[in-house]
């Protein structure tokens, strides 16, 4: 159970509040996509979420615990994160990058027993990257990639799992293995599944529950149907050349024509 | 410890002892096997054979083991807090730093005048490690927040570059320190195994032992390093407080190095290297005796070359340890894919 009690995320230099006073809960086994344009706060929220920023105001609670407040161990045992960022490995082979998913649950040195190889075998197996296990993290493509974070997240067991704009590497085929493959882990494991996409077509098929941010701080929380209903969609992503038509329930270009015009 | 790692540290100890013993037997005088093995276990063996096994060879042959061990496992704890392939104590500047450390130090007292020089001579094991301490902490401060600037190659090119500044910079402190009456640490600025001292054994493998059980404790913590800060802290890390226990154990490390065999170069950049191909992983805690064991090896057989039977003493440890070494560091730069990434 993810509670998030009047959340104010942001900055303590200039930028400020990004958002503020974000009164939510979601439930084990929800998964939840975060819409919005670059920009919109969508990683301020969730790198707060998942612990690695201080929040401006309110807390956010995991299970009823203060999620700023556990003990690192306790909070990496329960929060697996999956990123953009890219990062240089010397060295490391994926089946290193997995196991490094078990180091909340092992004693000093790291070993791994029982459950723990037993868990990676299942986020290898889900994910399918059995292939690559023996190759250097750094050789694999970008898609690859962020399957094998996926499956290291998958590892870690966690209670939520919080994922940011992992599939913007994807091609359309993997983009929705993946998205259907997060979704169906939150459902059997009892997860919850908090994911940032552009992929808004996708996210709309999929999410039972999307959090919606526009650009001026404004943030609208509903099944898709409901969103797209009240016409949330469309404030947060309108433009010139796109608009969200809640007939079809997707975006569609504006202009006539191939060439989108700009309208002045 | 999975079974390729621990038949490879036994590989590597067996490999260790036996060019340990293969160099006690040769030198000015060539000593038979039997004469060598009675010298050490102290059953039957001539006086002579004591002398010179003992008192010469033995501690020059332990420093060469303990030191190139310290730096194989420094460069471990380095790439891995650099995520960098080409970091290293020598590579960085910080035995350079160490050395001008010791440098200042000594200048200082032959400046303030005879009775500081011999209160540096008395306590010279002590004053001149925790002076190339200072030296290797400063320098390692310094590459650990360039190196969040700059790239892989770039901090590579800053490290050796203000390695030789540091390195000039000693050159000449010494020169003045010789001239205002601080005659001491004379032919250091080469790196050699030579000069140790029986003495100063303990004094170099101490502050070692101590960085290595610091080393083995962060090690856990500094495999997830590996993914970045931002994955290190979601797995449960305290980053800063890892890199200042990461930095503790390398300085720990590096330094008595620095203060009794100089610079010694490439052994800590080649050694994790090496130990990553015999474990087939990354984990810090498999790569620690691996790579310790390789640097000891490497630094034996540099060793084991400048001091057999020449007709004449004329090689240097370093121009051994860079022909083996440099077109390892060439290799690496070419082909590892995580230099590629960054070009």
């Amino acid at each position: 159970m993810l509670n998030l009690q009047s959340l104010t995320v942001g900055y303590r230099n200039t930028r400020g509040a990004v958002l503020s006073g974000i009164d939510l809960s979601a439930v084990p086994g929800d998964f939840i996509c975060i819409l919005g344009r670059n920009g919109s706060g969508k990683s301020t929220l969730m790198r707060t979420i998942a612990g690695l920023q201080a929040a401006l105001g309110g807390m956010a609670l995991l299970d009823g615990e203060d999620i700023a407040s556990m003990r690192p161990a306790t909070r990496a045992r329960r929060i697996a994160v999956v990123l953009t960022e890219r990062q240089f490995n010397p060295g490391l082979r994926v089946d290193d990058v997995i196991a490094l998913a078990r180091q909340p649950f092992t004693g000093w040195q790291g070993g791994l027993a029982d459950d723990d190889r037993a868990a990676i075998a299942d986020a290898v197996e889900v994910t399918g990257v059995e292939p690559f296990l023996r190759r250097f993290f750094s050789d694999l493509s970008d898609g690859e990639r962020q399957r094998v974070m996926i499956a290291r997240a998958l590892a870690q067991t966690p209670h939520l799992m919080i994922l940011d704009e992992i599939t913007a590497f994807l091609d359309l085929p993997s983009r929705v293995e993946i998205m259907a493959l997060l979704r169906d882990q939150a459902r059997q494991e009892e997860q919850i599944v908090l994911l940032s996409s552009h992929d808004l077509d996708l996210s709309l098929q999929l999410a039972d529950s999307v959090w919606l941010l526009d650009d001026a701080g404004g943030f609208s929380v509903g099944t898709p149907d409901q969103l797209s209903h009240s016409g949330a969609l469309g404030g947060a992503f309108d433009s010139g050349a796109i608009r969200f038509s809640p007939e079809r329930g997707r975006f569609e270009i504006a202009a006539s024509g191939v060439g989108c015009r700009r309208e002045a | 410890m999975s079974a390729r790692v621990s038949t490879s540290v036994a590989v590597l100890i067996a490999a260790v002892a036996a060019l340990a013993l293969l160099t006690l037997t040769y030198g000015q005088i060539a000593l038979p096997l039997a004469d060598t093995l009675g010298a050490l276990t102290g059953t039957q063996s001539t006086d002579l054979a004591r002398q010179i096994v003992l008192d010469i060879r033995l501690p020059r042959v332990a420093a060469a083991i303990i030191a190139g061990g310290a730096l194989g496992m420094a460069g471990v704890l380095m790439q891995a807090l650099f995520r960098n392939p080409v970091a290293d104590a020598w590579s960085l500047g910080l035995l350079a730093g160490g050395q001008l450390g010791v440098a200042l130090t000594v200048t200082a007292a032959a400046f303030a005048g005879p009775a500081a020089v011999s209160f540096l001579t008395l306590f010279e094991g002590p004053s001149i490690t925790l002076a190339a301490a200072a030296g290797v902490a400063v320098a390692a401060l310094a590459m650990l927040a360039l190196g969040r600037r700059v790239g892989a190659i770039t901090l590579l090119v800053i490290g050796l570059m203000l390695g030789f500044t540091s390195q000039g910079l000693t050159s000449v402190l010494l020169h003045f320190a010789a001239r205002a009456g601080g005659r001491i640490y004379g032919g250091w600025q080469d790196a050699s195994f030579a000069g140790v001292a029986p003495e100063a054994l303990p004094w170099l493998s101490l502050p070692i032992l101590l960085g290595a059980c610091a080393a083995v404790a962060t090690a856990k913590s500094l495999s997830s390093l590996l993914l970045g800060e931002t994955y290190a802290r979601s797995l449960g890390v305290k980053v800063t407080a890892l890199r200042h226990a990461v930095l503790a154990a390398t300085v720990l490390l590096v330094a008595p190095v620095v203060a009794f065999c100089g610079p010694v170069s490439f052994v800590g950049l080649i050694a994790p290297h090496f130990a990553r191909a015999l474990a087939g992983t990354a984990r810090i805690l498999a790569l620690l005796p691996l790579a310790a064991l390789g640097g000891a090896l490497l630094a034996l057989t540099g060793d084991a070359i400048i001091h057999a039977p020449w007709e004449q003493h004329f090689l240097h440890l370093n121009a051994i340890l860079a022909i083996v070494g440099a077109p390892v560091v060439i290799l690496i730069l070419i082909f590892s894919p995580a230099v590629r990434q960054w070009r």
